[in-house]
């Protein structure tokens, strides 16, 4: 450890100062233009906000598609995470290859994908048919469903990633010693593995769920205008009404949940530990 | 269910959920037909080849490179000596630059780029370009950061401690010894930063001027235009690009553990 | 290591204001639409006369007024071209310059309406549009507005958001289906709101409903006459309707940008679109119905477009004023009613 406070500084400051001025004092500005109104401050900006019923949609569905994609997705991380880990490593390595590779692909391109995937005359509505499950296509694009199948393939790789590196690092003779002490796989999996690797939960929890809510392409090419989301409610309100008030208040309810739903998990993950 | 059916059958489905559209993509990439479908009507590459000749394309990926070139790079020659004092230095206020430097990952990113119209771009008359490569570094910061404080973590810090009292200079120090340890976390930060950069879309969304957009962004008007398969294939184009790039870092470099 | 990647931010900084500040440049911000005729028969053309360079850029009508008024202090763009609403709108908020139309040498040969859609002096008319709607004729018949909302068609209807050209124009003929007509188009948006869960969506750029159509998503669309060449091109059986009620439609507008740098460049690019022979050319290749009276086209083009004086004077066009005052509570009703 070195002592020198001064060179310690130079070495630092130049990133934190260049963090602060170009990023940190725009996005304070920009939140505090919401709590202003004729020259004082004032939540009047959040009751004007709320007070519409559109607002109030557009907020509620938000929240509710981000804990949809959370929640499915760490149901299915689990279980995708929980075959990873008993593989090979040789086979290991490869399985975590392909979960990090759509992360490298850019996510115009990933949702993309779905227009075709999902569309009338798509291969979703063609399997359907051809199995018999629906006479007529079932629509899916311009809905809920659309985005939610949209942020769900977006966001389970870090999920997935999250609960491999916490299945790897629980003990190895944990779910052995359960099973022979007579713990069915229910038990095992909420008395075992949930609080041995919740951390890894609350780590991809807070990725998938901010990920959802601030995701922008997906809702806008899947979604369209009627399934407006914060986001591209945001993006609306600045390009069609220079509303830059409501912008504000829109990102500080952002910000506000991407921090709540990261000190919420955080909360649960130790309150399950103290029992 | 016993694992033996349950791990291939669980692999197989999300394997397939996630890499599924991908393929879908390329195969419409390749159709000989006028609109976006599949299964691709006929095999042609006229797609492919229109890529090249969009003319915005083609400056909105000039854009898109020298932002996540030259955007990576500032990030790490600011990045590079914050971690160093971060990792080796009693730092006054250690946790609040930590924090500062990282809070561009967990801001909503279509926030920032509108902060920096709004108060920057706007107000100073600021060039949409550079704005754009200001607003990427800042968002490629808390990668360098990271990934770079995590290799000199592992890195024992007795060894140029050593060379010190051997009467090197810190600078000599930090450049013959620690450098040449962290090269490879330095290249795996850059890698990072490039894609990040490269794929970003919410931090350029207001950060577009006539003329001046980022790739995907330029993609996204394009498809708001016609929804023809060539968008398709410059997505595959730019995911065997960001392939590739991964690839051969996680072939020389063991790239994912920094991930 | 360090050395490279200094000198790329270095060599980053240095070419970044550089490629702005080239030869002389004229910023135009038009419709996305048919950017590839445009710049076939209008800007390519132009950069050759002139000897400058054009930047595009495109957006819908709304983006770019707002855009506009966020870059107030120092404009971007030096000519736009928006609807007849937003002219006015743009008048109101100062953000545009009286137009010297002695400078336009085509000015006289333009229809009466366009020379001065607003009576301000502010824009000139460069196209006309009917406003209907275009329909799988295969599938379904529309024989009225009120046909788009029936319980069999409005699940394969995309309707024009309040927000862009078209929805107001396609609201106020609903409402007129409907009998109950009033410049806050309430009923209409009522008549909407009901079947909000239906209506595939509440599109915002024209362009993407080509798309649509092709993939069966939607049946139907009220459109402006400039996208319908789109349509014909699929090989479907396509039909533009002329409902009992009759069709709407608009004009757009070209307007110059206050304190624009490149005035006489963007009148000389006004007065060149103008011309009977751009004009001609848009014409012929269905991309803009002329509003210069001097174009002459074949009929079988003339029946592909909003063409001719007589026709132009039927279009049921709202008044700039009435667009722009009952604004503010379409759109909240709009909100209410079909918004959530």
């Amino acid at each position: 450890m070195f002592q020198n406070r001064a060179e310690a500084l130079a070495l630092a400051l130049p990133a934190a100062v260049f963090a602060a001025i170009v990023f940190l004092a725009p996005v304070v500005i920009l939140l505090a233009e919401g709590f202003r109104s004729a020259d004082s401050w004032s939540l009047s900006a959040y009751t004007t906000f709320f007070s519409d019923p559109l607002n109030r949609t557009v907020f509620l569905r938000t929240f509710r598609l981000g804990l949809m994609v959370t929640v499915v997705s760490a149901v299915i991380g689990y279980a995708a995470a929980f075959a990873i880990v008993n593989l090979t490593p040789r086979n290991k390595g490869q399985m975590i290859g392909l979960v990090v590779l759509p992360l490298m692909i850019s996510s115009v391109a990933r949702t993309y994908a779905w227009i075709v995937i999902l569309g009338r005359t798509g291969i979703v509505n063609q399997a359907l048919q051809l199995v018999g499950l629906s006479d007529e296509p079932i629509r899916f694009l311009f809905t809920e469903t659309a985005v939610f199948i949209g942020l769900l393939q977006l966001f389970l790789p870090l999920m997935i990633l999250s609960l491999i590196s916490a299945l790897e690092n629980m003990p190895k003779d944990a779910i052995p010693a359960a099973r022979v002490l007579g713990a069915n796989w229910f038990q095992v999996f909420f008395k075992v593995i949930l609080p041995l690797t919740k951390e890894g939960l609350v780590i991809g929890g807070t990725l998938v769920f901010t990920g959802s809510l601030t995701a922008y392409i997906t809702p806008a090419i899947l979604g369209g205008s009627k399934v407006l989301m914060l986001e591209t409610l945001l993006y609306q309100r600045v390009t069609v009404a220079n509303d830059f008030v409501a912008a504000s208040v829109i990102a500080f309810i952002l910000i506000v949940m991407s921090f709540a739903a990261n000190l919420l998990l955080k909360r649960l993950a130790t309150a399950r530990n103290k029992r | 269910m016993t694992p033996r059916i349950f791990t291939p059958l669980v692999l197989f489905l999300v394997i397939g959920f996630l890499i599924g559209p991908f393929f879908i993509i390329v195969a419409a990439s390749l159709s000989g037909g006028e609109t976006l479908a599949f299964p691709p009507q006929g095999f042609s590459l006229k797609w492919v080849a229109k890529v090249f000749t969009v003319e915005s394309f083609q400056e909105s990926f000039a854009i898109s490179m020298l932002l996540a070139i030259g955007g990576t790079a500032a990030a790490l020659v600011l990045g590079v000596p914050a971690s160093y004092a971060l990792s080796r230095y009693k730092l006054p206020f250690g946790e609040t630059i930590r924090t500062i430097v990282s809070l561009p990952i967990i801001v909503p990113g279509i926030i920032v780029g509108l902060a920096l119209l709004r108060y920057i771009v706007v107000p100073f008359g600021l060039n949409i370009t550079l704005t754009l490569f200001l607003a990427h570094t800042a968002l490629v910061l808390p990668y360098a950061v990271r990934v770079v404080s995590a290799s000199l973590n592992n890195l024992r810090s007795d060894i140029e401690e050593a060379a010190v009292l051997l009467g090197s200079s810190r600078a000599g120090a930090f450049f013959r010894v620690v450098m040449p340890n962290i090269r490879s976390g330095i290249l795996a930060a850059f890698i990072l930063g490039f894609v990040t950069s490269f794929n970003q879309v919410p931090v350029s969304l207001f950060l577009s001027g006539p003329g001046v957009r980022t790739l995907p962004i330029d993609m996204l008007s394009y498809m708001e235009i016609t929804y023809d398969p060539s968008v398709a294939a410059l997505s595959a184009l730019l995911a065997f690009m960001s392939i590739g790039i991964v690839f051969l870092a996680e072939r020389f470099l063991g790239f994912s553990r920094y991930v | 290591m360090k050395k490279f990647l200094l000198a790329s931010s270095a060599l980053l900084l240095v070419t970044a204001p550089a490629v702005s500040a080239q030869e002389k440049t004229l910023t135009i911000s038009v419709y996305g639409f048919a950017q590839d005729a445009f710049k076939e028969l209008v800007y390519t053309p132009f950069e050759q006369k002139c000897g400058c360079k054009l930047v595009v850029e495109t957006g819908n009508s709304v983006e770019r007024l707002a855009k506009m008024e966020a870059n107030k202090a120092s404009p971007v763009v030096d000519m736009a071209v928006v609807s007849m609403a937003d002219a006015l709108s743009a008048t109101r908020a100062d953000l545009i310059e009286k137009i010297d139309t002695s400078k336009l040498q085509n000015f006289n040969k333009l229809y009466d309406l366009a020379k001065d859609p607003n009576g301000d002096g502010m824009s000139v008319g460069y196209t006309f549009y009917a406003t209907s709607i275009v329909y799988r004729s295969d599938k379904m018949e529309v024989n009225s507005w009120a046909d788009l909302l029936s319980d069999e068609n409005a699940s394969h209807v995309a309707f024009p958001n309040v927000t862009t050209n078209q929805g107001p124009p396609a609201l106020y003929m609903v409402g007129e289906a409907i009998g109950k007509n009033t410049p806050d188009l309430k009923e209409a948006i009522a008549a909407v709101g009901a079947k909000k869960d239906d209506i595939v969506t509440f599109y915002v750029k024209s362009s993407q409903l080509v798309q649509l159509m092709q993939q069966e998503e939607i049946w139907a669309a009220p459109i402006g006459r400039f996208s319908w060449e789109g349509f014909t091109k699929l090989g479907l059986p396509i039909k533009w309707a002329t409902p009992k009620e009759g069709q709407t439609g608009g004009m757009n507008v070209m307007v110059l940008t206050k304190g624009s740098k490149n005035q006489d460049l963007a009148l000389q690019f006004m007065d060149f679109w103008l011309s009977t022979e751009i004009q001609t050319a848009l014409a012929e290749k269905l991309v803009d119905s002329p509003a210069n009276k001097d174009v002459k086209v074949s009929p079988e083009i003339a029946e592909n477009l909003t063409y001719g004086e007589e026709t132009v004077k039927n279009l049921k066009l709202i008044p700039s004023a009435v667009a722009l005052d009952n604004r503010e509570a379409w759109l909240s009703e709009w909100n209410a009613q079909v918004g959530q």
